[in-house]
């Protein structure tokens, strides 16, 4: 495994703390607005590259 | 319910409820903030690049160092140290410049920290009494320091005064006050723990000697931090170096202040703090819209019949103290429930942070809170007073 794996793994902490933070400004009825939509997307595809980095040199 | 291990539940108030709690508005972490949280946690991580002289302000990587500086400006004042919470750094002023029966002159507002502060450094507090209105004004201030004199032989050490106090959230007339400490020449010590990170706050403007901050008060830092600011005249003294040797092994530890304890705030909460930073720049020069989002909320809330505010009005912070006897108060003597059912009205439409069963005197803070969430919020209070059949105007 190489150090990538490390630090997707941050990447991908640090992407869902961003969502935390959305979750906060949002609360409690968490009515998103589109220019929000957009930056959960840009979140989670952040995340799922990260997972599937880390995938890759973990269990390869 | 997720949970961190074993019985410690997992925290998520912020994410899932407005939480109007009177001390934590403006304490909640940034994005950044908590990212630091996450990679600097452990112990002594801000030690990596821990080189001579071996102190904490001294490091350079992450930039410590860099980060004392900045913050010293953004303060107006020459010098800087974070510290363990506001009351470590009125204990430093205290242990530095108090002796044994001096007397401190306090806000009859002051928080409990200030006088222990005074009582570990040998000193007695000496209260300035309130206006009419619940704000420390300047005359009275004089009134105590001449009432002091007179009674003591000699002047008060220091004075101590809270730019906005706990309890009201009032702004006291710190700019006067300041004036005529300097006056007497008696060292003025601003707390700035709910100004300090969420407003404009310049200590030479104001002509304080020193400004005490609370990071986890105002400044998106987690609990222990604080700042201790103050001018090139007090460095010295407050920040004075150790000069103790070891009698057996000659050892001496020069660079480390005596007042810090040598390093102070390291590892996640210094970092969470630079890393809060830029957005805490960012947000002093919103002030002005937290305000108008507070004096939204409080009209709202006075349309309910029997509501009171009893800060001072209009608002010029966000922590504010009510009065719904006249209204909740009312429903809560013949509900079963008795004053939670307050509270329960309140957790049914996600919002928490009231003191629980009371329906009296409390207080809320409505720091950061966006548009939305203010009038979600002002909507919620009246929907359960027509709930309940208390008048909505």
């Amino acid at each position: 495994m190489s150090e990538k794996a490390v630090y997707e793994t941050f990447e991908a902490l640090f992407a869902l703390t961003d969502l935390r933070q959305l979750f906060r400004e949002t609360k409690p009825l968490f009515n998103f607005s589109e220019e929000q939509k957009k930056e959960i997307r840009r979140i989670l595809e952040r995340v799922r590259k990260s997972l599937e980095t880390i995938e890759g040199e973990t269990l390869k | 319910m997720s949970k961190i291990c074993d019985d410690i539940e997992l925290r998520a108030r912020e994410e899932l409820f407005i939480n109007i709690h009177p001390i934590q508005a403006a304490g909640r972490l940034t994005a950044e903030a908590m990212k630091a949280m996450i990679t600097y946690g452990d112990g002594y991580s801000t030690c990596d690049w821990c080189l001579a002289p071996f102190r904490l302000d001294k490091i350079k990587r992450p930039p410590i160092e860099e980060f004392h500086v900045e913050l010293a400006e953004f303060l107006g004042m020459d010098e800087v140290r974070v510290v363990p919470g506001a009351r470590r750094g009125f204990q430093a002023v205290a242990n530095s410049l108090v002796d044994k029966g001096d007397v401190v002159i306090v806000s009859s507002l002051a928080h409990y920290t200030e006088f222990l502060a005074v009582e570990a450094a040998g000193g007695v507090v000496r209260e300035v009494p309130l206006n009419e209105g619940n704000i420390v004004t300047a005359e009275n201030t004089a009134l105590k320091i001449e009432e002091v004199k007179r009674e003591m032989g000699r002047l008060p050490k220091l004075i101590m005064i809270d730019h906005f106090d706990y309890q009201f959230g009032n702004e006291h007339d710190v700019r006067d006050i300041a004036k005529i400490a300097k006056e007497y020449d008696i060292p003025f010590l601003l707390n700035g723990a709910y100004s300090v990170g969420v407003m404009p706050v310049n200590g030479e403007e104001i002509g304080a000697d020193f400004v005490v901050g609370s990071g986890h008060k105002s400044f998106a830092s987690p609990a222990p931090s604080g700042i201790l600011a103050t001018t090139e005249e007090w460095a010295n003294q407050v920040f004075r170096t150790t000069e103790m040797v070891g009698d057996v092994t000659g050892r001496r530890f020069g660079v480390k202040e005596v007042e810090m304890m040598g390093c102070t705030l390291m590892g996640s909460n210094i970092i969470a703090m630079m890393a809060s930073f830029p957005a805490v720049r960012e947000r002093v020069k919103h002030w002005d819209e937290e305000v108008e989002k507070i004096n939204y909320f409080a009209r709202e809330f006075l349309r309910i019949e029997g509501n009171e505010v009893q800060s001072e009005m209009p608002r010029r912070h966000t922590l504010t103290k009510v009065d719904t006897t006249g209204s909740f108060d009312r429903v809560a003597r013949t509900h079963k429930r008795r004053g939670y059912f307050f509270s329960d009205e309140l957790k049914a439409r996600k919002i928490v942070g009231e003191f629980a069963g009371a329906t009296k005197a409390w207080k809320l803070n409505t720091y950061g809170l966006t548009w939305e969430q203010i009038k979600y919020l002002a909507e919620a209070f009246q929907e359960i007073a027509r709930k309940y059949g208390v008048l909505v105007t």
